[in-house]
């Protein structure tokens, strides 16, 4: 279970990181947490790895105006450990701390798990429903997508070869909002058949989010404009709408998924509402 | 369990002496500096490596292998490893059907990662890269996957000349089955699977094997549980004298059952160590663990279970198949698993009319080999949870049910239908102490006040017993290839009275190197730590089988203390004349021969013994070494005995588990050492609870497996458990030395009769049958929703 | 190519390719066979070792990505206080039987009692998840790392310093119910 052969290139800054990816058939790997296991079982070749790991550009994070930047290598342990800002009410730090294994999460890092867009990952569920957008190094510069754009299918994004995901922003989430995050899966640190978030922003709509589905995470538009309407809306009424939700986010869902589904995103909207 | 009173190796005796004592172990301080040695470990210069290639294909004609160009001198086929005696594995019966399993394929490929080819390079990614080039012309074949399947008429054969599917086809009977059907108030009859694993130690197989000119002899390195037997086989198969070959294991990073058959890529190893000059060794990768180690349990069980209108049970019927895959591992590959999982369907209860078929099926999967409790996992969860399905249908408590018919302890020794002899104990006492253990009444209380996340309680029992320690009786009546009857030991005490213990067992996680030289120590008034356990190594040991089957503490135990106490003897009478008194009244104690108020030390013997025989009595030999072999005077077995309790919280929607409680109400006769056998008791349990909720090789409709790493095959972590506690009975044996009972495979037994239990206590009132392990979350809401759709149907009809 | 490692204080080179990894080269080109290599796809955690100070996975880790960075294996921390605890509790409470999983298991403790001040059998045995034991039952293992946290707590009760990252862990330990519930 070793890899096959590929170059290696460590550029020490994103300039030259971008002119790395540039001129060949080049891969960038972060932590290379899920990148590595895959070209261990030689699942996935590349020819040549280009460590972005240590690259400055992507290591800084600041809140500023209102405005949460986190730098794409940022580690799931610093954001578990509160090492950058936090805007979410504590949401992301948990998230973190519930990612794989302390040793992984100390390695792997949020703009490589975004890259890869696994779709049972705990981030693109975590930052869709908070409104996050992903910031892009392309040739012509940087540009912005919003996450629920950025997230095209399984394993696919937006990203191009060549590009470089370098941060990730959102708009700090406002005190006293309030949100829940519930995964389920088989044992501590293993794929989660389901992940589901809610987070009811202080004075703003509710966003709802369901991962581990078959493509990737989704907004589940229905429940958040039911949830709008009516804050308080009761699960009788709300679960129906979260059912056609679910079956447009996962249609090749099988039941026994449907109805974990519906648990983890029951789970995470009571945890939200504080019961 | 009570705080344990722990003693360290060079701690004076206690009072009642080494026997029983919790000694701390003597082989912690190499491992917890990160200085063990495993296979991987050893460096020999100049080392190759290997890697294999392996059909990617179920069941294949092999048609050829093509070499990449420039490096065919690096690749090896069957054509290239020259003669190999293909060796006949499988029981000694008529009706078995052996098979051939060679070293790298011939002609025909029967599983998904059977060994084709071996690649040699300088390092293990060079030899991946080699042989992710080798080309395999493959022609597939019809598949077969499933055992039940495979012995109806017209289903494929993974063997054409065969009549049907099976390696071996026969029944277990005893009494009247047809009489106690007739009798029958209460017949209850139900399905059970237990899924496909395998032993997944941390440590995988391994081979390093080089050619010693010095000592004109082949070494090798290798990750097993028997060195001994290892080498016969090896030296079987490849020609080679037995004196030129010796089998090392060194440290070994759990077996568990996997390890105590010689497997394919072993011998291809070995068999081009014969003519390279270089060494060669393989490390198992564990996706190779997972794909094509010895695999173990996956049964299938259709039986029905009589009793009268007070519930005692009058008979047991049906069938059991066991899916023993393409091959037969030597020496004996899966071939008893059908059998005792039919003698030992029973349990521990009354039931003396019985008759169960059993089939061991041949399909395109890896070779079934042993793995902890054999047989009995799958045994034990179905007589388990029969006996709840039936009390559940009488609308009794389970273990009212149990107390009703299990044998008391006025009735042992008591003869089972399946002619095992449960000779010790009290079996309605260990139940009681479960009940105790677990806190039975608070459960209840809890699980009929609900929970507020709405989780259902469940709580639930299973009983077991566990030969251990059986020698030529009962593996002659099970037709073994190898008889394990006995094992051996040389006592040897060096001229400054220290001892070396050079046993034919091999210790691989049971602490033997501590609980041998507790005995030794026992035996001759030393301290542990003045004892050195040699074990592993067939140049310095002499023969035995290895450690399987529960059977080290019995075997080897009693190896040790009969060589030790021949020692003692010799130690006396050396000691009477330097005292000049009579051996009679001597005794051994701090490391001298003792008589009244005076003593000679060892060390004195010692040198008396070694360098000046001017000193011995005259019908006294020089040097102090002694040798023994040891079997139980009953070899049919001494039976350890259980009773496992769970708790579980069961989330209705999602079918989560979650395991909150397990304890353990044990009887393994005399413990040697109370600490070592609570570290058996639990690892067991937590192998046992892989089994009832999170292990499977699951394999699609082409014969691909579905589980190939630890990503999709679960192994519990601390995060899934809980605390397993443990209450120990002490009922010593009548027949083994100190009374002592093995304990290594107990815990794995019972997990998944009591945690599926437990499950199915959870939901008790919805009819829901829960019959196959893994009882994973989504089988669980299966099960959920089928007891659902059958009691809207049934008021539909109504 | 050649590379400079920082390996247990000392500075090292080694010869390494790019596809090699961090744990091989520690084994094969360093000697360090206290790096166990249980799965060699970051599930069992046989192969913790501590790179900047923090725990990871030799197994998922380029040797060439290592270069320059302070890495630390078992090997390295024959004098450090916090691991001869361990050892020690290790030893007394039965946590090791093959031995196999142990050099993780004592890397990934020593983290847990470092980050922190409180511990409790819960959230060890969460700090736990993804380091297999095939042996033990754990439960040796969960009361040696609260033993050693122990004696360690007693043996420093005045300097207790950098609390806030425990205080954090422990309040995670009570949230994570879900994925427990999850089994």
């Amino acid at each position: 279970m070793k890899p096959s052969s590929f170059e290696y290139q460590r550029p020490d800054s994103l300039a030259a990181a971008m002119a790395a990816l540039a001129g060949q058939e080049a891969t960038p790997m972060s932590g290379g947490q899920s990148l590595l296991i895959l070209l261990r079982m030689r699942m996935t070749e590349a020819s040549t790895l280009i460590d972005v790991s240590r690259l400055p550009e992507l290591s800084a994070s600041s809140l500023d105006q209102g405005i949460l930047r986190i730098g794409a290598g940022t580690t799931h342990a610093a954001i578990e450990d509160g090492l950058v800002p936090d805007a979410s009410c504590g949401m992301m730090a948990r998230v973190a701390g519930g990612i794989a294994y302390r040793a992984v999460r100390n390695v792997g890092t949020i703009g490589g798990s975004l890259a890869l867009s696994d779709p049972a990952a705990d981030w693109p569920v975590c930052l869709l429903a908070l409104g996050a957008s992903v910031v892009v190094q392309g040739e012509s510069g940087e540009r912005r997508h919003a996450m629920a754009d950025f997230l095209t299918g399984t394993f696919t994004t937006l990203l191009e070869p060549g590009e470089l995901l370098t941060r990730i922003e959102m708009p700090a989430l406002p005190t006293g909002s309030r949100w829940g995050y519930a995964k389920l899966a088989r044992k501590h640190g293993a794929f989660a058949d389901s992940l589901g978030a809610a987070v009811l922003p202080a004075g703003g709509d509710p966003r709802m989010v369901l991962g581990a589905t078959m493509e990737h995470a989704r907004l589940l538009t229905r429940s958040m404009e039911a949830l709008a309407r009516d804050p308080d809306l009761g699960w009788d009424v709300l679960a129906p709408i979260l059912r056609d939700d679910i079956a447009e986010a996962d249609p090749n869902a099988d039941a026994y998924r449907l109805r974990c589904h519906v648990a983890t995103l029951r789970k995470a909207l009571l945890q939200a509402r504080g019961y | 369990m009570a705080e344990q009173h722990t003693l360290e190796p060079d701690d004076h005796a206690p009072t009642t002496g080494w026997v029983g004592a919790s000694v701390l172990r003597k082989e912690d301080a190499r491992h917890l500096d990160g200085k063990g040695m495993f296979v991987a470990d050893v460096i020999i210069p100049r080392t190759r490596e290997i890697a294999f290639v392996r059909s990617n294909m179920a069941h294949a004609t092999l048609i050829g292998v093509t070499k990449p160009e420039g490096h065919a001198h690096q690749v090896f086929t069957a054509a290239d490893l020259g003669e190999i005696d293909h060796l006949t594995a499988g029981p000694e019966i008529a009706a078995f059907r052996n098979t051939v399993y060679p070293p790298l394929a011939e002609g025909r490929v029967r599983f998904a990662g059977q060994t084709v080819a071996m690649c040699v390079a300088g390092s293990r990614a060079e030899a991946e890269d080699l042989a992710d080039q080798v080309g395999v012309d493959l022609d597939p074949l019809a598949v077969v996957i499933d055992a039940v399947d495979a012995m109806k008429p017209g289903a494929a054969k993974v063997y054409d000349s065969w009549q049907d599917g099976a390696f071996m086809t026969s029944a277990v009977k005893g009494g009247d089955v047809k009489a106690a059907r007739g009798k029958a108030k209460f017949s209850v009859r139900r399905q059970f699977k237990m899924a496909r694993q395998t032993c997944n130690s941390l440590e995988g197989r391994g081979v390093l094997a080089y050619y010693d000119r010095r000592l004109d002899e082949l070494v090798v390195y290798m990750s097993t549980q028997g060195p001994h037997v290892m080498r016969m086989a090896l030296a079987q198969c490849l020609k080679i004298p037995e004196h030129k070959l010796r089998v090392i294991a060194p440290d070994v990073g759990g077996g568990f059952g996997g390890k105590n058959r010689l497997t394919p890529e072993e011998i291809a190893v070995v068999a081009l160590a014969r003519q390279v000059d270089y060494p060669v060794r393989w490390i198992e990768d564990r996706r190779e663990h997972i794909l094509a180690s010895a695999h173990a349990r996956e049964h299938w069980y259709d039986i029905t279970l009589h009793a009268d209108a007070e519930g005692t049970f009058l008979g047991l019927e049906g069938e059991v198949y066991v899916d023993a895959g393409a091959y037969s591992l030597w020496p004996v590959g899966a071939f008893a698993e059908a059998s005792m999982a039919a003698r030992n369907l029973p349990g521990p209860y009354r039931i003396q009319d019985l008759e169960i078929r059993n089939f061991t099926v041949a399909t395109n999967k890896a070779p079934l080999g042993p793995y902890r409790g054999v047989a009995r996992p799958g045994a034990c969860f179905v007589i388990e949870r029969m006996v709840d399905e039936l009390a559940h249908e009488m609308g009794i408590d389970p273990m009212d049910l149990r107390q009703r018919n299990i044998v008391t302890a006025a009735e042992l020794p008591y003869t089972t239908v399946g002619e095992m002899v449960l000779d010790t104990g009290d079996y309605p006492a260990s139940l009681r102490g479960a009940i105790e253990l677990i806190n039975s009444d608070a459960v209840r209380a809890r699980q009929k006040q609900g929970e507020p996340d709405g989780r259902r309680i469940g709580l639930g029992f299973a009983f077991y017993t566990e030969q251990s320690g059986h020698g030529t009786a009962e593996w002659t009546r099970r037709k073994s290839r190898v008889v394990p009857g006995y094992e051996s030991c040389v006592t040897r005490m060096m001229p400054d009275g220290t001892v070396l213990l050079l046993v034919g067992i091999q210790s691989h996680g049971q602490g033997m190197e501590t609980t041998l030289a507790q005995i030794a120590a026992h035996e001759l008034g030393l301290k542990p730590a003045q004892v050195q356990v040699r074990h592993g190594d067939t140049g310095i040991s002499p023969f035995g089988f290895g450690t399987f089957a529960s059977r080290s503490i019995v075997m080897a135990g009693g190896a040790v203390a009969k060589s030790s106490r021949q020692l003692a003897d010799k130690l006396r009478a050396i000691g009477a004349k330097l005292l000049q008194c009579a051996p009679e009244d001597t005794t051994l104690a701090d490391g001298q021969v003792m008589s009244g108020s005076g003593g000679v030390s060892f060390a004195e013997i010692g040198r008396a013994a070694h360098v000046r025989s001017e000193l011995l009595p005259e019908d006294v030999d020089p040097v102090l070494e002694e040798f023994a072999t040891y079997e139980p005077s009953v070899s049919g077995g001494a039976f350890s005995y259980a009773t496992h309790a769970a708790v579980v919280a069961v989330d209705p929607d999602t079918g989560s588990v979650e395991l909150l409680d397990y304890a353990v109400c044990e009887d393994c006769g005399t413990m040697i050492n109370p600490l070592i056998v609570d570290g058996q008791v639990m690892g067991g349990v937590t192998q046992g609870i892989g089994t009832a909720l999170f292990e499977e090789i699951p394999y699609d409709e082409q014969g691909q497996p579905l589980a190939t790493t630890l990503a999709e095959y679960l192994l519990p972590c601390a995060s899934e458990l809980p605390r397993i506690r443990v209450k120990h009975l002490v009922t010593p044996s009548t027949f083994t030395e100190y009374g002592v009972k093995g304990v290594g495979e107990g815990g794995a037994i019972a997990p998944p009769g009591a945690i599926v239990n437990a499950i199915s206590d959870a939901f008790k009132e919805t009819g829901a049958f829960f019959n196959t392990t893994p009882c994973t979350p989504r089988r669980i809401v299966a099960a959920l929703d089928a007891a659902r759709d059958a009691h809207s149907s049934h008021e539909v009809g109504a | 190519m050649r590379i400079q490692l920082e390996l247990n204080g000392d500075r090292t080179r080694v010869d390494v390719e790019p596809r090699d990894i961090l744990a091989d080269t520690l084994r094969e080109a360093c000697g360090l066979t206290s790096v166990h290599l249980g799965c060699e796809h970051g599930s069992c955690g046989a192969c913790t070792i501590e790179i900047d100070g923090q725990v990871a996975r030799s197994c998922l880790i380029l040797s060439i990505a290592a270069e320059g960075r302070p890495v630390r294996t078992l090997d390295g921390l024959a004098e450090d206080p916090v691991m001869q605890a361990l050892k020690q509790s290790f030893h007394r409470k039965h946590a090791l039987q093959c031995g196999f999983c142990t050099p993780g298991m004592l890397m990934i403790a020593r983290d847990m009692i470092r980050r922190h001040d409180r511990l409790d059998e819960a959230t060890v045995r969460e700090g736990l998840a993804g380091h297999i034991c095939r042996c033990t039952g754990y439960v040796g293992i969960v009361d040696a790392i609260l033993d050693a946290h122990a004696s360690l707590s007693d043996r420093h009760a005045d300097s207790q310093a950098d609390n806030q990252a425990g205080d954090r862990a422990g309040d995670r330990a009570d949230h994570h119910h879900e994925t427990r519930r999850a089994g």
